[in-house]
């Protein structure tokens, strides 16, 4: 009873909260569902109720009423805005669709800062709420309670709506196939616009309502955007209950987590999270299984590719590293003048990197140094999302693990430059190996999805386990490193690039080598064809957790990198931001070329530092206007303006039905000539 | 009246359909055969307007509908039921017929005949039992007679049939093929497309038959009953030439 008592504020609260993170989410829900729209700005959509709410909030029932309509009006249009926006983007796919909504809600943010001030907004309720009622013995603010109340009468009406109505069954039915709606006399153009501008509304009603709860500010939409996914990933899509108990369930962890246990609480989200993945993903796929103990010698799929591969059977279901190993088997094609014209670029990189140091200023130097190490965090970005199919928002998280880990050992005195990159490297991989099984269950969008709520929740992690990260201060003043054992620490600008690129240079090697080997082919196959891959006896679940786990100590590496180059270590260095430049890069370079990618990361610091001297203070904004040029006007990045002779596998766009997959391997159609 | 003259029209890799023309009159049965690949569902779908034609026009009673959205086409009257049924996967037998009905507009007496979700429960009363099962929960069969109410609920003046007899059993390809001529004999012109030239052979006025996207022979429904050693020939035709 005593327990109860003292908690039974906190777990009120909890549900008031979560409540409101299920009407915002369900927007989400809908959306990514029902439209195929997973809306990045779905944070900002909030935002705008919110700002619009506190701005018309003067303590009176009417300017409730007033902030309301306008709030949920205006974000109802922007929803709706959203729907025209993507809708030209539908046929490249989901990808194209949400970075068009992340470099939104990038602009959209910058925008509301602009209008309202970087300062939160203090928001007035109406007066007659602005008391407290008893609650069993506690005082309780009237106004949650009255929150509450509406909280539910919304969810119910969205719920009734969507599950009792025929609107309903035309939002369900267009979620499943668009083209037999139309048949049957619908607009399903009609129906995306109407589901983008509900979720906009959903969010602005919310955002009215719940102003009072997560009040406007220049963190809103980001904080309302992870919450509301993480609920999303929690509840899944199938069903709106789910959503709601996932909804409150995180609610409860955000407050009677806090009051119960508030050391350990920053980590209860990440931990239900992976806790519901992982779960999910042994129930709901008892097939993955099956596919992932093949026995490798008996087997007759993998004899048959033995033998037609020349070689004994038993090893040929080995994972892709150990292709790695064996690569002469393969026959190598020898380099054709192709080849040199694709080398090319690389070679006149190359070149113009190692001349940098004699062309730039001590500054621009340092700068080039940290393009380096964004270049590779965007190269294990590539790697996931153009070769294993496996879109990330998240590779931000081992990158902190690598740069926090050497932040660390440096400061623990272990400066010599290998060790820190090779323990770096080991980190990541071994968080990437934890998280894995989370992300390589989902395909897709989802894994955006997945990804991001890892990522934002390692964020947050980041900025509350204070003894390891130093908290919101960050780290500065550990010594710096040595480039080998028994040099000196490296102080100069110039010392310091020169390492990066060494590094660099060496890791990027190193990446194409892999992606060019057969293990390449295999996460290309995998991308391209899975079912085909997992019929002809691939452990394609094995394959794509190896390549998140090398994704992730690439990432780390370049973490380290980035610690040792800039000499200090902040949150925002791992945060949002940088997940964005990451994803950026990659998609300015064409999601399948790496030298793109790190092509794109220098384009991104040298316009995000050319411009914060003329333009200070508007680098979301910048960046998101270049997001959604880059999506609009090349839909293939810069690889795409080489007319198709990128390195890797043609494009994100989805494969022409007739033509074959890049099956690395013999298909089963071999059966044909018997 | 469905009318299709030069119609033409392909994927992103090369043209499919060529210069098809065809035209079905209200009541009757035209029965569209070929192998797999002469471009039947190529047909099928630039009608219904889910695919734009590349050239040629669609008219439906005179009225040009040609490279019109889907959902125009579906409400100027052209009923689709497609291959593989496509019935949604999450919604009910009942929020089906729901969705689906769209009485013609007030003053539209052109219709051959107005469905609604009671009178097509009477011809398909198979669904009435099963009002609260998902699209998927059905059988084949019921899943066909599904799909084939959701588009009678239009009040179509034009049926396409997209191999509504598909991985049916035999009693079920009867009562279909008995369905076909019960809904030609309202009024619909029933434009039937199938692999089978049995199936068309029972049921069309006239055969077309389709060769890699060109139409190689016509015949009307009489002449096939008569005698099917033409239309197997253009068949067999097709078999050895490719």
């Amino acid at each position: 009873m005593e327990l109860l008592d003292a908690h039974l504020i906190p777990a009120v609260d909890g549900v008031a909260f979560g409540l409101l993170l299920f009407v915002v989410a369900a927007g989400l829900s809908l959306a990514f569902g029902t439209a195929g729209v997973l809306n990045l700005s779905h944070g900002t959509l909030y935002a705008i109720g919110a700002y619009t709410g506190a701005e018309l909030s003067d303590g009176t029932w009417g300017g409730l009423a007033l902030g309301l309509a306008a709030g949920t009006a205006a974000a109802c249009v922007a929803g709706a805005g959203l729907s025209a926006a993507t809708a030209p983007l539908a046929r490249r796919g989901h990808l194209a669709q949400a970075l068009l909504t992340f470099g939104l809600a990038l602009i959209g943010g910058d925008l509301l800062i602009q209008f309202f001030g970087a300062d939160e907004l203090p928001v007035r309720v109406p007066e007659a709420l602005d008391s407290s009622v008893t609650l069993l013995g506690h005082r309780y603010p009237a106004y949650r309670l009255c929150f509450i109340v509406m909280a539910v009468l919304l969810a119910a009406f969205g719920t009734w709506v969507l599950t009792r109505t025929r609107m309903g069954a035309a939002v369900r039915a267009a979620a499943d196939d668009p083209q037999m709606l139309a048949a049957t006399g619908h607009s399903p153009r009609a129906v995306h616009t109407g589901v983008l501008a509900a979720a906009g509304a959903l969010a602005g009603a919310a955002g009215v309502l719940g102003a009072p709860i997560i009040g406007p500010g220049p963190g809103t939409s980001e904080n309302v955007l992870m919450l509301s996914l993480v609920v999303v990933v929690l509840g899944g899509l199938r069903s709106l209950w789910a959503t709601f108990f996932a909804a409150v369930a995180v609610g409860e962890v955000q407050t009677l987590g806090v009051s119960v246990a508030p050391e350990l609480a920053p980590y209860l989200l990440f931990a239900a999270m992976a806790a519901v993945l992982v779960l999910r993903s042994r129930f709901a796929e008892p097939a993955g299984a099956g596919h992932g103990s093949e026995a490798p010698g008996p087997d007759p799929v993998a004899r048959l590719r033995g033998l037609l591969a020349g070689r004994p059977a038993g090893r040929a279901a080995e994972g892709p590293l150990s292709g790695r190993k064996r690569s002469p088997v393969w026959p190598a094609r020898l380099p054709g003048r192709a080849a040199w014209w694709q080398a090319a670029p690389l070679l006149v990189l190359l070149v113009v990197l190692i001349a940098l140091p004699a062309l730039l200023d001590a500054y621009s130097i340092s700068l080039a140094g940290s393009a380096l190490a964004l270049g590779l965090l965007a190269v294990s970005v590539t790697i996931l999302t153009g070769y294993a199919g496996l879109p990330t928002l998240g590779q931000t998280a081992p990158f902190a693990v690598g740069a926090y880990a050497t932040a660390n050992l440096a400061d623990a005195g272990w400066t010599v430059g290998p060790v820190q990159l090779v323990l770096s490297a080991l980190a990541a991989a071994v968080f990437a190996a934890v998280v894995g099984p989370a992300v390589i269950r989902a395909r897709g969008t989802t894994v955006l999805m997945i990804t991001l709520a890892i990522g934002e929740l390692t964020g947050a992690v980041v900025n509350q386990l204070k003894s390891v990260t130093g908290g919101a201060d960050g780290l500065v003043g550990f010594p710096a490193t040595r480039a080998l054992w028994g040099g000196e620490g490296m102080l100069e600008e110039s010392e310091l690039y020169n390492y990066a690129l060494v590094v660099a240079v060496v890791s990027v090697a190193l990446t194409l080598l892999v992606l060019r080997s057969p293990a390449g082919k295999l996460l290309t196959g995998t991308r391209g064809a899975e079912a085909r891959m997992r019929a002809s006896g691939h452990p394609v679940g094995r394959y794509l957790l190896v390549a998140h786990i090398c994704a992730g100590a690439l990432a780390g590496v370049g973490g380290s990198l980035m610690v040792t180059v800039q000499q200090y270590l902040s949150p925002a260095d791992v945060g949002f931001e940088i997940a964005a430049f990451a994803l950026l890069a990659v998609v300015i370079g064409g999601t399948t070329s790496v030298i793109g990618a790190l092509l794109g990361a220098g384009l991104i610091v040298a316009t995000r530092d050319w411009v914060a001297g003329s333009w200070p203070g508007h680098g979301p904004l910048l960046l998101g206007v270049l997001f959604v040029a880059t999506v609009y006007v090349l839909p293939r990045g810069l690889a795409g303006l080489r007319g198709g002779s990128g390195g890797g596998p043609s494009s994100d766009a989805p494969r022409p039905p007739d033509q074959p997959p890049p099956a690395p391997t013999p298909s089963p159609a071999g059966k044909v000539s018997p | 009246m469905l009318e299709l003259t030069g119609l033409t029209a392909g994927y992103h890799g090369g043209t499919v359909l060529h210069g098809l023309d065809l035209s079905v009159p209200a009541g009757t049965v035209h029965a569209v055969v070929g192998h797999n690949g002469a471009g039947k569902t190529t047909l099928v779908h630039t009608v219904a307007g889910l695919m734009r034609p590349s050239a040629g026009t669609v008219r439906l009673d005179g009225r040009d509908v040609t490279g019109q959205p889907a959902h125009r086409i579906a409400r100027a009257g052209i009923g689709l039921v497609p291959q593989g049924r496509r019935v949604f996967a999450g919604l009910t037998v009942d929020e089906h017929l729901r969705l689906s009905h769209r009485p013609p507009r007030r003053g539209d007496t052109t219709r051959p005949s107005v469905w609604t979700p009671a009178r097509v429960l009477e011809l398909l009363p198979r669904l009435g039992e099963r009002r609260g099962n998902r699209g998927t929960d059905l059988s084949g069969g019921e899943q066909q007679m599904l799909a084939l109410a959701r588009a009678l609920l239009g009040s179509p003046r034009v049926l396409l049939l997209d191999e509504p007899t598909e991985g049916l059993a035999p009693v079920l390809v009867r009562q279909i093929d008995a369905l076909v001529t019960t809904l030609a004999a309202e009024g619909i012109a029933v434009l039937l497309v199938s692999p089978s030239p049995a199936r068309a052979v029972a049921c069309a006025r006239t055969l077309t038959v389709l060769t890699s996207g060109r139409m190689t022979l016509r015949l009307s429904g009489e002449d096939a009953r008569a005698d099917a050693t033409a239309l197997h020939a253009a068949l067999e035709l097709t078999a050895t030439g490719a």
